[in-house]
């Protein structure tokens, strides 16, 4: 019963609180939102750059020439362990007769000169597709290194290089940008909150004047964060569906190479997190900023 | 029962408030603390409190030595003691009612929200035609009064008062006086910080004397010079 009088009590000075500051409250929620707006969508641009490097990382190749004296029993084996390997996608061997067919089939003008040799000069190859560019270099020269086997390895370096350097410098220069603006949301939202309790200091000061509990005087302020934080983080999370529901296909449309999410999933999971962020930043700002005031 | 032991106070700013006051005040003693504006007589107050803690020396309330209690059991002590400030501390956007309901949220007794303490205290200090009157529409009185209804209402043993009349006319100030002579014969400990020499010369009371910081005369019944 006591516990039920507590909580309609808590319940009842935050609404009464928020109500009596309400310029601030509303301060508080549109700064809330904007923040959290601000966040949610960085986040999605960061998850999209990631997409677009991880997409560039699979169009990766890797082409082993096998010599013609090579057997195939240990070409077979070479593949099969292969395609066991991590980060290795696609592994397709081409006969010396497919080389041949995608040869004629490619230079159809130039058929000529294959009339003039006597045999297939094309070397059968194994190609690799590689679903992450940073195995390449080692794997490389492990292909190089099997010189009864290969005759050449090709490896677009200079490709792999670049969309590793891409790869980390995004994931690096993503997670400082999303824990700067983490910081420059509690920032906004601990001060925006800390005004609101500094106008009502006299009466936390009462409260511990006449023995009120610590917890007792934070409730309400904490309550009240929570409630700003969560409605401020709704109004973001409504926003963030809104707009990226109208935005991406428009974006998919123009920039039709940017791999784009548009499953609902994805959405769905941001908003939560912004709901999720809402609520605990405004519980802990409000809970940091009262408690100066409780040294009474 | 309030003691107060070799108590020394200093103030960040260097300020020697207390310097070694030593004195006992028994249950349901009525005590005047007299003395001129710097002396020390709120600081004292504010220690009875914990509002402030000592530089040196002990405070004892009821046996609880102050000095000693942590932070968590500050507010146990608190309920304990009923202070009257010079400035009320009302809460502007709470009604009468409201204020003296406000303690009773603040310290978890809800209970008596609703059987008839608060309207049975404010009838005790006759403010029953204000309860919904919020601070700016009361007089001086009447705000002092519902602050005293707010300490009243927690039925604590001990009520401590800085200048209860000092913001009020000699009619308001000795209503309010009259008020909590009424609360120390039902058993309440009274100790009024006063400048008021009118009021300690007619009372008759214990009355003890601090100047500099130092407590410089104790008399059962004294006048506000001897």
């Amino acid at each position: 019963m006591a516990r039920l009088h507590v909580a309609r009590y808590l319940l009842a000075s935050a609404l009464t609180g928020l109500w009596r500051n309400r310029t601030m409250t509303g301060g508080a929620i549109v700064t809330t939102a904007i923040m959290l707006i601000t966040l949610a969508g960085f986040l999605a641009i960061n998850d999209t750059l990631n997409q677009m490097v991880t997409a560039l990382g699979r169009k990766s190749n890797l082409i082993a020439y096998v010599r013609d004296e090579a057997r195939p029993t240990q070409v077979t084996a070479i593949i099969d362990d292969l395609r066991t390997r991590p980060g290795v996608g696609e592994v397709q061997f081409v006969s010396k007769e497919d080389a041949l067919a995608i040869f004629e089939s490619r230079f159809v003008d130039q058929r000529d000169i294959l009339d003039v040799l006597q045999s297939n000069p094309l070397p059968a190859s194994v190609e690799l597709r590689l679903n992450n560019p940073a195995v390449v270099p080692e794997l490389a020269q492990e292909l190089q290194g099997m010189t009864t086997v290969f005759d050449d390895v090709v490896v677009p370096l200079d490709v792999v290089e670049e969309v590793i350097g891409i790869s980390n410098l995004a994931r690096v220069a993503g997670s400082v940008i999303i824990i700067a603006l983490t910081g420059v949301t509690l920032f906004v939202i601990v001060n925006t909150i800390r005004i609101a309790v500094f106008a009502r200091r006299q009466e936390i000061e009462i409260m511990k004047l006449v023995g009120a509990t610590d917890w007792f005087v934070r409730g309400p302020f904490v309550a009240e964060g929570a409630i700003i934080g969560g409605i401020g983080a709704g109004i973001a999370a409504i926003a963030l569906v809104v707009l990226y529901a109208q935005a991406a296909p428009v974006v998919t449309r123009i920039v039709s190479f940017l791999p784009v999410s548009t499953d609902t999933e994805f959405v769905r999971n941001l908003a939560v997190f912004t709901l999720l962020v809402g609520l605990i930043v405004g519980s802990l700002g409000s809970y940091f900023s009262v408690r100066r005031y409780l040294s009474v | 029962m309030i003691v107060l032991e070799d108590v020394h106070k200093v103030y960040p700013n260097g300020t020697q408030a207390l310097n070694g006051v030593s004195l006992e005040i028994p249950e349901r003693e009525f005590a005047f603390l007299v003395g001129p504006s710097g002396a020390g007589k709120t600081t004292i107050i504010r220690l009875i409190n914990r509002d402030e803690t000592v530089t040196t020396g002990s405070v004892f309330v009821e046996a609880t030595d102050v000095t000693r209690l942590r932070r968590r059991d500050v507010p146990h002590l608190r309920r304990r003691v009923g202070v009257i400030y010079q400035d009320y501390k009302l809460l502007p956007s709470l009604s009468v009612r409201q204020n003296v309901e406000f303690v009773l949220k603040a310290t978890n007794e809800f209970d008596h929200l609703s059987d008839g303490l608060v309207e049975e205290t404010l009838a005790t200090v006759g403010l029953t035609h204000r309860t919904n009157h919020y601070p700016h529409q009361l007089s001086g009185g009447e705000q002092q009064r519902t602050a005293i209804a707010r300490a009243l209402v927690r039925r604590c043993p001990i009520l401590v008062a800085d200048e209860p009349t000092g913001n009020l006319d000699q009619e308001s100030g000795w209503e309010t006086i009259q008020l909590l002579v009424q609360l120390n014969a039902r058993g309440t400990t009274v100790v009024i910080a006063t400048h008021n020499r009118t009021l300690v010369d007619t009372m008759r009371r214990r009355v003890i004397e601090i100047e500099r910081g130092r407590v410089v005369r104790d008399e059962p019944e004294g006048g506000y010079f001897g």
